[in-house]
């Protein structure tokens, strides 16, 4: 289930994607986004394909393990094709039967899929080469301007560091508990789904008071340690931008221009 | 925010990325009863509007930095940013109209419950289906049809079903002292 819950999807590497700072990931994936929707041509896609296809590469991760990552969509792009093939109005390429296979209908079929595939690719390498831990730290530096209109940037970031510390100790619970349950007679398998659905009281109850009771009894361990938020609090490891990521940031820039002028252009 | 309900809205982040991953199959359906949908109106009936919404939002950002916290052990910004994203981001939205609904009644009771999780299903539906019709390119009928078509029935009979549950839970924890029912 989740077993390697701290690792999450990581795959540790030490190529440049790897090293780039997180949050040059975090902000590099909005121009390749605005780039990927709006280019709207054969010319445009091209491009997408080739820099994805670069990226890919660039992480130097076994191409078939980031392909694993399409599966979910692979099946949301089996149904819509057909239904742009056929249901987009325009210029007749082939009759199948008595749907009509159109021009625009292929073109929008392979755009959409196309755009699809990509963003799920690129989006997944933020993953697959940032450590949870690492995004963390990019996603809090990253909202920290925000603090200034009232989003907790700090006080965020903590509550997901408690919450990735607690996931592996409910699973435990959620466990002993079920066990412990099935020791009185407790029936998780069979019955009525209402009788199934009664039977979770006595499994989230136990579970639930126990989120409390740690709640309370971490919340005191804080306190007594004067914890106080994120003001004054200072780093173990500091991000620092290094010229990689002035370069990264520049060259997906440049992409969404292209991009932006391809469509202007057409 | 004080540590407590700061260290309350991280458990309850955890609670529903592990509730996410219990599924009980059920005969004549291929899909599966999650509990995800369950794990966010417990959060709203239990921890409140603000709350509940912050939590979802912790639960969102973890599954953004990579944990498997989402259904089926899926994480990434793919998902929030794909063809079901939709039905995550709009646990937030749900999770602050369900915990504001709850908010408003004294001594919410199972028809409370009932009320604030249809409403929130409703929410989370609408967001889910917004997306999906966007991000595949279909039209509002077809985005209709995908998003909610084979679910909504299943959905429905879950719901019953999960106020129920939330209400126990809630009287149990305030029973035992660990919620106090004015203090919101």
């Amino acid at each position: 289930m989740l077993n390697d819950i701290t690792i999450g999807q990581y795959v540790p590497g030490n190529s440049v994607i790897h090293r780039l700072d997180p949050r040059t990931k975090l902000i590099a994936i909005i121009p390749y986004v605005i780039a990927l929707f709006s280019v709207n041509d054969w010319q445009g896609f091209l491009l997408m394909s080739a820099v994805t296809l670069m990226v890919v590469l660039l992480t130097k991760l076994p191409v078939a393990y980031v392909l694993r990552g399409l599966k979910p969509i692979i099946i949301v792009v089996v149904i819509t094709v057909p239904l742009h093939l056929f249901l987009t109005p325009g210029e007749t390429l082939v009759m199948a039967g008595p749907l009509a296979v159109t021009r625009e209908g292929v073109s929008k079929a392979v755009f959409i899929s196309l755009r699809l595939i990509y963003l799920v690719l690129i989006t997944s390498l933020l993953t697959l080469t940032t450590s949870p831990i690492r995004l963390t730290d990019g996603l809090e530096n990253l909202l920290k301007p925000a603090g200034k209109i009232g989003v907790p940037a700090h006080e965020l970031a903590m509550m997901m560091t408690i919450a990735l510390r607690f996931i592996p100790t409910f699973l435990d619970e959620m466990e002993k508990i079920m066990k412990a349950q099935k020791a009185r007679g407790a029936d998780f398998e069979s019955g009525s789904l209402i009788q199934r659905s009664k039977n979770l009281v006595p499994l989230l109850v136990p579970l639930f008071i126990s989120a409390f009771r740690r709640a309370d009894d971490l919340a005191m361990a804080m306190e007594a340690r004067c914890y106080r938020g994120g003001a004054y609090r200072t780093k173990m490891v500091q991000l620092k931008l290094q010229a990689r990521d002035g370069i990264a940031l520049a060259a997906m820039f440049s992409v969404m221009l292209v991009s932006l002028a391809f469509r202007w252009w057409s | 925010m004080n540590t407590r309900s700061m260290i309350l809205v991280a458990m309850f982040a955890a609670i529903t990325a592990v509730m996410a991953q219990i599924s009980i199959p059920i005969p004549f359906s291929p899909v599966p009863i999650t509990m995800q949908v369950f794990a966010v109106c417990l959060a709203a009936g239990i921890l409140g509007a603000r709350l509940a919404a912050t939590s979802m939002v912790v639960y969102t950002l973890l599954g953004i930095a990579g944990v498997p916290v989402f259904a089926q052990g899926k994480a990434g910004l793919p998902v929030v940013l794909g063809p079901t994203g939709g039905y995550i981001w709009g646990f937030i939205i749900a999770a602050f109209v369900m915990g504001a609904i709850v908010d408003r009644v004294k001594h919410p009771g199972y028809k409370t419950m009932l009320l604030a999780m249809m409403v929130g299903l409703v929410i989370i539906y609408t967001t889910g289906t917004i997306q999906l019709a966007k991000i595949v390119g279909l039209g509002p009928v077809e985005a209709i049809a995908a998003g909610v078509g084979w679910f909504l029935p299943l959905d429905v009979v879950k719901i019953f079903l999960a106020a129920g549950i939330g209400y126990s839970v809630r009287n149990a924890l305030i029973r035992s002292g660990y919620l106090v029912q004015e203090s919101k």
